[in-house]
Parts: C-alpha cells; structure tokens; sequence
C-alpha cells in the first residue's frame, strides 16, 4: 500500500536534514546498545561459569576422596541445589547436546582463576578436528591437576556438552577407578539488559534525542523558510518590506544579499517606470494641443481622420503609461467580486462593440470574492477581453473557483489562434504577430505584457494556448 | 441660457489655454483664461463666472491648492483637467469637491459635453442636496457608494465592479434618494462617458443596476421605474 503523497527522499530541507540524523543517531544508539549487552553476556557468562565450574570441582573432589561404596551417600548428603544436579553412572554421559569446543571448555574451567579477563586462546581456534594434543595439555596442567585433585583427569577423561546458549551444560568426568560422575547444570538464559528499567531508560534517551535533532533542524532550516517567503513577497510586491539582517553570520549575510537584490529591482522599475512614465507625460499636451486644432479644420472628413490617428496614439500613451506603472505598488490589494467584475468588463465590451455582443459569454460562479489590485485586474482581463474580440471575434471567459491552491480565469476565442513559435513572443512589449490581418486590427504591443505583468504582480502568470478546435485560449492562474 | 456663461480657464500651456478658449467661444461661451494660480486669482476677483476647468498639473502653486482655495470662495462648478492614469489626483480632486474630472488628453468635445451637463446642473443647484465633494461615503440598504474612488462595497467589504456609466447613474440615484430622476436628467450623466444610442444605454445600465444590487432578492425593487419615464432608489441612505 502506498500512501498518497510519500515519497521515499522527503522534500524538505527540514526533514532532509533531520531523518539521516535520527538514523545515524540510531544506529550509534543501536552499536552502543550493541556493545553494552555483548559485555553484560560476557560477565554474566563468566561468572555463571565460575560458580558452575566451582560446584563440579568441589563435587568431583569430595566424590574421589570418597570409598567407592560410600560414593552414593556421599553424593545424597552433598547439596544439589535446583539447576544442578549430579549423578553416578557406569560410563559417558548420553545427549544429543552438542560436543563442547575445547576452547570454550577451557574458558569455562578458566574462569573460576582469571575471572572475566578469560578470553579465547587464539591458538585453539578453529583447532576441533585434531586437538587431542591440547586437550591432553590442558588436561594434565598444573591448573587442572590443582583443581581437579592431585590425581589430575586424562584427557579422555571429560566429556562436556552444551553450553551456554543451549542453557544447558552436561558434563561426565571420569573417576581413577571408572565411574563416571554425571553434572547437569541448568545455565541462565543470557540477560544482555541487566535492569527492567534499562530499556524504559533507553527508550527515553532516543525520544530526548530525536527531539533535539527535530528541534535543532528546524531552527536551522527555518531562515531557509523566511527567505522562501521573502522572496515569494518579493514577487508580489517589489516593496515588500526587507529581511531582518540578522540572527546568524551566515543567514544576515544571506538577508543582506537578499535586501541588496530586491534594492536593485526596485530601483531598476523605478527607473523604467519613470523613463515611461516621462515619455507619456510629455506626449500628453500635444496630442491635446493637436485635438484643440483639430476641431478648427472646416473639412470634416480631413477632422474625422486626424481625431482617429489621434485617438490611436492616445491609446498608445495610455498603454505606455499603464505599462510604466508599476503593477506592484500605487494600489492596494482589496476585496474584490471576481465574477462581476468579469460581467461588468464583458458589459463594457459589450458596449464598445455591440455587433459583437451576442458572442461574449461568461461562466462560472456567480459571485467569488477574491483579493487583488482592483484597477490593474480590471486592466488586465479587460486586456485579454479586448483581444479575443479584436483577434477572435468573440470571448468567452471562464472563473474556475480554487482548485490545488490556484483560481484559473480562461478566455477563450474563435480567431485562427497564434502560430506556436510566436506565442510566448506576443508577451514582449510592443512585438505583434506580422500578419497584415492584425496590422488592420492595430493594437499596441503593450496589451499582452501588461496583462502579464499585473498577473504577475498578484503572484499569477498568463499562459496562451491554441485550442484544439481552433482559436486561442488564454488562461490567467492566480494564487488562492 | 439666458447669457453666454462665463468660463475660467487655468492651463500652464499657453497653446492649449488658447485653442480651448477659442474652442469654448466658438460654442457660445465667454472664456477668461489664467496661467498659473496668481493670476486664477486676479481673475477670479474681477470677474462673475459659472465655471471653472482647472489644470491639475500647474508649475508652482497646484491645481488642487487652487481648488482648495476656490472652494473656500464660492460653490462654483469645478472640472478638473487630470494627468492621465493618475488615480490619485483625481480622487483628491473630487474629495475636494471638483464636481467633474476629464483625463488629459481629452476630447473637446467630451470636455464640452461634461461642461454644458453641469451648466445645466447648476441652473438648479438648490436642488443638489449636497455640494460636491462633501460626501465621502453614502450608505444604503447594505451597500457602501464611495464617489471619490468610484467604488461600490457590499455587506463584507467587498467591491462590486460598475461600469463608468453605471456608477455615474448610480450616484445620481443615490444622491437623489427618494426622488424620482427623469430620463434627460440621467442622460445628462451618461453623456460624454458612453459610446452608442444614450437612451438605450439607460435602460441597459439601470437593469444591470438592477441585477448587481437587487440580485439576492433581498434588496427586490430598490431601483424603482417611475410611470412616464424616470427611476427612484427607493432607500434610506447615510451620508458620511
């Protein structure tokens, strides 16, 4: 089963940085664990040895310096207490418990001298299949000659099996005169946790920790998340207020460079924003100057024509101012009903151009409060409304409520659409399509690039598309 | 008209200060002309006159300290001349009081229209409840008619986009509340703003009007037709 939205490598930098070290942290966690129940075993190993090794000592040698008749009574008198017990028995002892290495036996008789500090001969290693010699060296050492009586034990002498995983030793020793004596010992299972309150201990150890590490990330990261957001208001709005420069070295330098960067932004559309600006102030009172003289010309058709160019460059100024303004700032972002204003534009079409009225449509809800620059959405969409007539001939425009965090507007037209080279070359201010159809329809550049960047402005873009029937769509997606 | 009224004309551009008051007196109007606010003054003292078109964008002293300064005068009708695309302006202007505003560069003609519309306007201006201007919000069964910044809010705050012709219907109304407004009145406003056949354009701005405000039901029939052609907003409204 896969939930819906995992991804195997996590996206943020947060959980990014936090998940290799909460693993790494658990596998350190996991080794030491490791390490630390690997000793406890190792003691506890040693030390049930010590007191089993002890117990078959001090039995085989008060059984040897017993009569052999007396052996039996002997053996009831000795204590065998409950995991212990021991036998007398005519030959080896019969179990399926594997034969003991020599190693281990030897570690195990060991133990009751040195302890803990027993470790594995490396020479008996690996040495089963032929160590009857070290098997009768050891057996006729001066530690076994010590502790198993002067007497001392023949290699063939003993016979171990189990161990301590099986939880189980049996061992026969031979006695001088034949008998065997049979122990069986129960082994403790190994205990690697000593305490019931060790793994509760741990437990709580790794929550601390991992705690810490989330912690630790976030604070970390979340300069990362401040900038995202800074840069995010940036693209809204070239005003936005600029980054605290400070906290750590390395984030207030990144705030400072952040700041410096949105500075010359700003200054750079200020500086194109004025340049425009100054070019429409001044063609402003001429062209007024020429409608002035313009109305004193007796020959009405010469009138006519002269007002129209004049209306065409008025419209020009008006584009190029429009474009001039900063999108961003001058208007406050308000409440605003989507859906009306959409209609409200498609009345106004409607009015200029009432022969195409019956082909201006809108769908969609009819109310949808949305917050934007009023005017300068108005701009836009009339815009690409006033396109789609001049280009298409019609308009028809839909609202899609919000869906994945997006509002789309679309409108679409019946017009031979846009060649597909040429169609993100249209957002360039003042390029147009070169067919002499639009070279009739006039226009200036500017419409698509302003639409654009007020769109922009609201955090949105504008994409055209050439529909599959035939015609263009352009399809407005602002942030919800 | 009984006389040719009397326009003063306040324009930087000695050009276009010329040309219009050659244009105004071409349509039977008597025109003074001044450079700058000094000489507004010296003109407006030694003259009578029923209106004023008023540059914003005067070197030195501004239009709108002129229009400041006018105000304190007289009630006489203002229409502002406005830089293109300067919202600002033309809402302190008409916060001022300015009774009209024409972008730069306007049409003569549309600037005739505007003037003559609000000569005849003046010619019963006792029946203007208000001067312009001062007025910064008027209220009404919910909704919120902001004429400075051209605006109307509903009940949440939230604008409801209005046509030009629209909103300038709309205003009238509202101003008017309670008062039936015959159809030349309204077609006095609608002129100069609006393409094609004015008459038409009435009924088709009222009924979107209509539709925008009276839309929920709630607010059914607020926009009355009055017999014999005119409209009444039928509604309590506050001023502020």
């Amino acid at each position: 089963m896969r939930l819906p939205g995992f991804r195997l490598w996590p996206r943020s930098l947060a959980t990014r940085t936090a998940v290799p070290l909460l693993i790494g942290l658990m596998l350190v966690q996991v080794a030491g664990l490791t390490i630390h129940a690997l000793d406890r075993i190792d003691i506890q190993q040693v030390v049930q040895m010590r007191e089993v090794a002890s117990e078959i000592f001090s039995v085989f040698r008060a059984v040897a310096a017993t009569p052999r008749d007396r052996r039996e009574n002997v053996l009831a008198a000795l204590h065998q207490g409950p995991g212990f017990a021991v036998t007398l028995a005519a030959g080896p002892p019969v179990t399926e418990l594997p034969e003991m290495p020599l190693q281990t036996l030897r570690r195990f008789w060991m133990a009751i001298e040195a302890g803990p500090l027993i470790r594995a001969d490396p020479r008996l290693l690996g040495s089963k299949p032929d160590d009857a010699p070290e098997r009768r060296a050891w057996a006729s050492s001066e530690f076994m000659r010590r502790n198993f009586g002067q007497a001392g034990v023949a290699p063939t002498d003993i016979v171990a099996h189990g161990g301590l995983f099986a939880h189980r030793l049996i061992m026969g020793v031979r006695l001088t005169d034949g008998d065997w004596l049979h122990f069986d010992a129960e082994l403790g299972a190994p205990r690697p946790w000593h305490s019931p309150t060790f793994l509760a201990a741990f437990g709580l150890m790794t929550l601390v920790a991992a705690a810490l590490t989330v912690w630790a990330v976030r604070r970390l990261t979340a300069p990362v998340r401040v900038l995202a957001a800074a840069a995010e208001a940036l693209g809204r709005d070239v005003n936005a207020p600029p980054l605290p420069e400070t906290g750590p070295e390395e984030v207030a330098t990144a705030a400072v460079a952040f700041n410096t960067m949105a500075h010359r932004i700003r200054r750079f559309v200020d500086d194109r924003t004025a340049l425009l600006a100054a070019i429409g102030h001044d063609l402003r009172t001429p062209i007024t100057r020429m409608k002035l003289r313009a109305e004193f010309l007796d020959d009405d058709e010469l009138r006519t024509k002269l007002l129209a160019d004049l209306g065409d460059l008025e419209t020009m100024v008006a584009a190029t101012l429009a474009f001039g303004r900063d999108a961003r700032t001058g208007e406050k972002i308000v409440a605003l009903d989507l859906a009306e204003l959409i209609r409200t534009i498609l009345d106004e079409t409607a009015d200029a151009h009432p022969e195409a009225a019956a082909r201006l449509a809108y769908q969609g809800p009819g109310h949808f409060t949305f917050r934007v620059r009023s005017m300068a959405m108005k701009r836009a969409l009339t815009n690409l409304i006033s396109n789609a007539i001049a280009y298409g001939g019609s308009a028809r425009v839909r609202l899609d409520p919000p869906a994945d965090g997006w509002v789309a507007i679309t409108v679409e037209d019946d017009g031979p659409g846009i060649p597909e080279q040429e169609i993100e070359r249209v957002f360039e201010p003042f390029h147009r399509v070169e067919t002499s159809r639009n070279r009739e329809t006039g226009g200036t550049g500017l419409g698509l690039p302003i639409a654009r960047d007020i769109v922009r402005a609201h955090g949105g873009d504008i994409v055209l598309a050439n529909r599959a029937g035939g015609g263009l769509a352009a399809r407005v997606t602002l942030p919800a | 008209m009984e006389q040719n009224p009397h326009i003063l004309i306040v324009d930087d551009d000695r050009d276009i200060r010329e040309l219009l008051a050659r244009f105004l007196e071409k349509n039977q109007m008597r025109v003074t002309a001044a450079r700058d606010g000094r000489e507004a003054r010296r003109a407006w003292t030694n003259g009578h006159y029923q209106l004023v078109v008023l540059d914003l964008m005067l070197p030195g002293e501004s239009g709108l300290d002129i229009a400041k300064w006018l105000r304190t005068q007289s009630t006489v009708p203002i229409v502002m001349l406005t830089a293109m695309g300067e919202e600002t302006d033309r809402v302190i202007g008409l916060e001022l009081g300015a009774d009209d505003y024409v972008a730069k560069p306007f049409s003569p003609r549309e600037l005739l229209a505007r003037i003559r519309a609000i000569l005849r306007r003046a010619g019963d201006r006792a029946d203007q409840p208000h001067a312009p201007g001062s007025v910064k919000q008027y209220r009404f069964s919910g909704w919120t008619l902001e004429p400075a910044h051209r605006r109307l809010l509903n009940t949440e705050g939230t604008e409801i986009s209005l046509t030009g012709g629209e909103f300038d219907l709309l205003l009238a109304l509202v101003d008017r509340a309670n008062r039936v407004l015959t159809r030349d009145m309204l077609l006095d406003l609608l002129r100069g703003r609006q393409a094609g056949p004015f008459d038409r354009a009435i009924d088709v701005a009222i009924s979107r009007l209509r539709r925008k405000l009276e839309d929920d039901g709630h607010n059914a029939q607020l926009i009355k037709t009055v017999r014999g052609g005119g409209y009444v907003l039928a509604t309590t409204v506050e001023r502020s």
